[in-house]
């Protein structure tokens, strides 16, 4: 790993993802450590039960159907910039382990071919969201109401986007390889397999993963902590 | 600005920041959903009246000296100083602003603007910057309040010419106001003058009820202003009074905003568990009505009747179809408006609006959506149960020329008990009764 690979493709990601999770849990102690609003400020109507509450909580955090009602073409590239970006989770997860049950349905080509459509299909998914979300904050209120944090956060999964695309469309590379550089990053002594070391596609993943790096580094300080916080607004919202 | 006015500000929003605030205050994406969902804005398409925008003016100067990530990149979070022209921006986008929490019902996150606002005053008030009107109006009352033996037999004199107006209704020589019955079930409070008194009183008589009239009035404009301790003192004035007579109740008058702070925030403020319930006068109309206590011609209402779902009580009160059930029981063209309930458009009066003139334009601008609703009904009359909407609905009635009858949901009641046109329904008697009390 030459110095740049070292600290964006090793040592960077552990920092992300130290800085992330402590980062995350400092956020929700410091939610949990101020007083609770004295007064109730749920809205009606609100289900009476426990059960429906948290029926209602999961409904409107998830489908959260008002906003769409209000805000359709938006709320449908919130849901497939978020159902995208799960699948696009879920998929890194093959660098820890092959998804071996899939495999022994669909067989290693039928795997490979189900593997390059999904992510590819929440690639470009996500792609066309953050051009929404950019193209939307050019132009009247929404842009008044920009602020430069908004950019910064678009800018930086663009580019996580845009070089994932890449990776997945050009680079040409199987997961196997990726999977070699995921396993040093876990055995905590980071190295680029040879064939990902040779590879004309390398300075790909290299900037795909400084900017994972400064987007799970910059998460817990941003509006992102809407990850939890729309669990717990949406709970004052039904609440008591 | 000077350092201790700063401090003075930065302090003040300190101590009103609690969890709901801070997650608030995080978790924005501006997004601006809540755009379309504020009547201010849609009808003015002024970025003053934006929801999200109102709560980034505060947002700025929590991210400034609340937050690390502010104060290390300022600029990226926009982070700011209260100045001039933020408290400028402030003031406007505050007090305008009604509370109807339409932006909170659509928000993904369930962002209560209303709280944000809630803090913003604060740090107005802090600023000397609170509205002056509202202000003084809260001070007046708690004045009222506190020297209420200065007042107390203007007061009752009132009441017992009031009493009359019953008497002669009703054709009840028994009728009465009862005040400072001790035991009584319920203590009603009404507002400053005789309409909201009398038709309760010719339903409280009909409905042989067990209740006592409170000396103090339900409007809090401690609580308009902006100021939680203004607004406990002024509802604890008529707390005290229930627990003194140990009534089981207490009957709010047909005002929202008066409802909300009795039922949803009294307690909270006061620390304290209330002996007694607090309800909605149409609550306990609704029951007289079912338990037949008193007896109304379903045919009573002959005019198509609509109903305005006051911000208060409905989306922030839950007062919906106990209402609705009263209207339906005496007008058989019965229409709602579309859309109601927790849709509902806020009429563009509420939040102490209609008592400060500088914000008049942006008040009836801002009513375009409900002009439209109500127009889409097709109605002559608007049952409307808060009196801050009754006052801005009555005035969009004007300006429209919509030739409506906006009325109290009781008035329309006593109609169809009856005794024709209770006192206080139609504008000579309501003038001629207001100035009684």
């Amino acid at each position: 790993m030459d110095l740049f690979s070292f600290l964006v493709s090793g040592i960077g990601v552990y920092v992300a993802l130290v800085v992330f999770t402590l980062g995350m849990a400092w956020r929700v102690w410091q939610w949990m450590r101020t007083p609770k609003s004295p007064v109730r400020l749920g809205l009606f109507p609100k289900p009476k039960s426990g059960l429906g509450r948290f029926g209602k909580l999961l409904k409107d955090t998830f489908i959260a159907p008002q906003s769409v009602e209000q805000a359709a073409p938006l709320m449908a590239a919130a849901y497939a910039f978020h159902l995208a970006a799960l699948g696009a989770f879920v998929g890194h997860l093959r660098l820890v382990h092959e998804f071996t049950p899939l495999v022994s349905i669909l067989g290693v080509e039928g795997m490979n071919t189900f593997a390059a459509w999904s992510g590819g299909i929440a690639g470009v998914v996500m792609l066309l969201a953050i051009l929404f979300w950019i193209g939307r904050r050019t132009s009247g209120a929404y842009k008044n109401l920009s602020t430069p944090e908004d950019f910064l956060l678009l800018g930086l999964l663009l580019g996580v986007v845009l070089l994932g695309d890449h990776l997945r469309f050009v680079g040409g590379l199987h997961a196997a390889t990726y999977e070699a550089w995921f396993a040093s990053l876990v055995a905590l002594r980071p190295a680029f397999p040879p064939a990902l070391a040779a590879s004309a596609t390398r300075w790909a993943l290299d900037w795909h993963m400084l900017f994972v790096d400064a987007f799970l580094i910059y998460f817990p300080f941003s509006k992102l902590t809407h990850a939890i916080g729309a669990f717990t607004g949406n709970l004052v919202r039904s609440s008591d | 600005m000077e350092k201790q006015e700063l401090e003075t500000i930065i302090g003040t929003l300190g101590k009103r920041m609690n969890r709901q605030l801070k997650e608030y205050l995080d978790v924005c994406v501006r997004c601006a959903i809540c755009k379309d969902a504020c009547h201010q804005y849609v009808a003015t398409q002024d970025m003053t009246y934006l929801p999200a925008h109102r709560a980034e003016l505060v947002r700025a100067v929590y991210r400034k000296y609340f937050t690390k990530a502010g104060q290390f990149m300022p600029a990226v979070y926009e982070a700011r100083d209260p100045d001039e022209h933020l408290l400028d921006d402030l003031y406007r986008s505050t007090y305008a602003c009604t509370g109807c929490r339409r932006c909170m019902y659509y928000c993904p996150f369930s962002i209560d603007t209303q709280w944000v606002i809630s803090a913003a005053k604060a740090m107005l008030i802090a600023a000397g910057r609170g509205n002056e009107m509202l202000g003084q109006l809260a001070d007046a009352a708690l004045f009222k309040g506190d020297n209420i033996e200065m007042f107390r037999d203007n007061l009752v004199e009132g009441f017992r010419e009031i009493e009359t107006q019953v008497r002669d209704i009703t054709k009840n020589p028994e009728a009465e106001i009862p005040v400072d019955r001790q035991g009584a079930d319920m203590l009603y409070v009404a507002l400053a003058g005789s309409h909201s008194i009398l038709p309760a009183a010719i339903i409280f008589n009909e409905a042989k009820a067990s209740w006592t009239l409170s000396m103090f009035e339900a409007a809090n404009y401690g609580f308009f202003f902006g100021d939680p301790d203004k607004a406990r003192l002024i509802a604890k004035r008529f707390m005290d009074e229930a627990k003194r007579l140990g009534v089981k109740e207490v009957v709010i008058t047909e005002c929202g905003h008066a409802y909300r702070v009795a039922e949803l925030f009294y307690e909270a403020w006061a620390k304290e568990r209330m002996p007694f319930k607090v309800v909605h006068i149409l609550e306990v109309i609704d029951r007289y009505v079912k338990e037949g206590r008193i007896k109304v011609d379903p045919r009573g209402i002959r005019e198509k009747v609509t109903y305005h779902d006051p911000c208060q009580i409905g989306r922030n009160g839950g007062i919906y179809e106990q209402p609705r059930d009263i209207v339906k029981a005496i007008a058989p063209d019965f229409v709602d408006m579309t859309p109601n309930r927790e849709k509902q458009w806020c009429c563009g009066g509420g939040g102490g609006i209609v008592a400060m003139e500088e914000f008049n334009e942006v008040r009836l601008k801002s009513g375009d959506m409900k002009v439209e609703q109500i127009k889409a009904t097709g109605a002559s009359v608007l049952a409307c149960p808060c009196e801050n909407c009754r006052l801005q609905i009555g005035e969009l009635n004007e300006v429209h020329d919509l030739g409506l009858r906006v009325v109290p949901v009781m008035d329309l009641v006593v109609e169809a008990m009856g005794f024709g046109h209770a006192a206080g329904t139609t504008g000579d008697e309501r003038d001629a009764a207001e100035a009684v009390v």
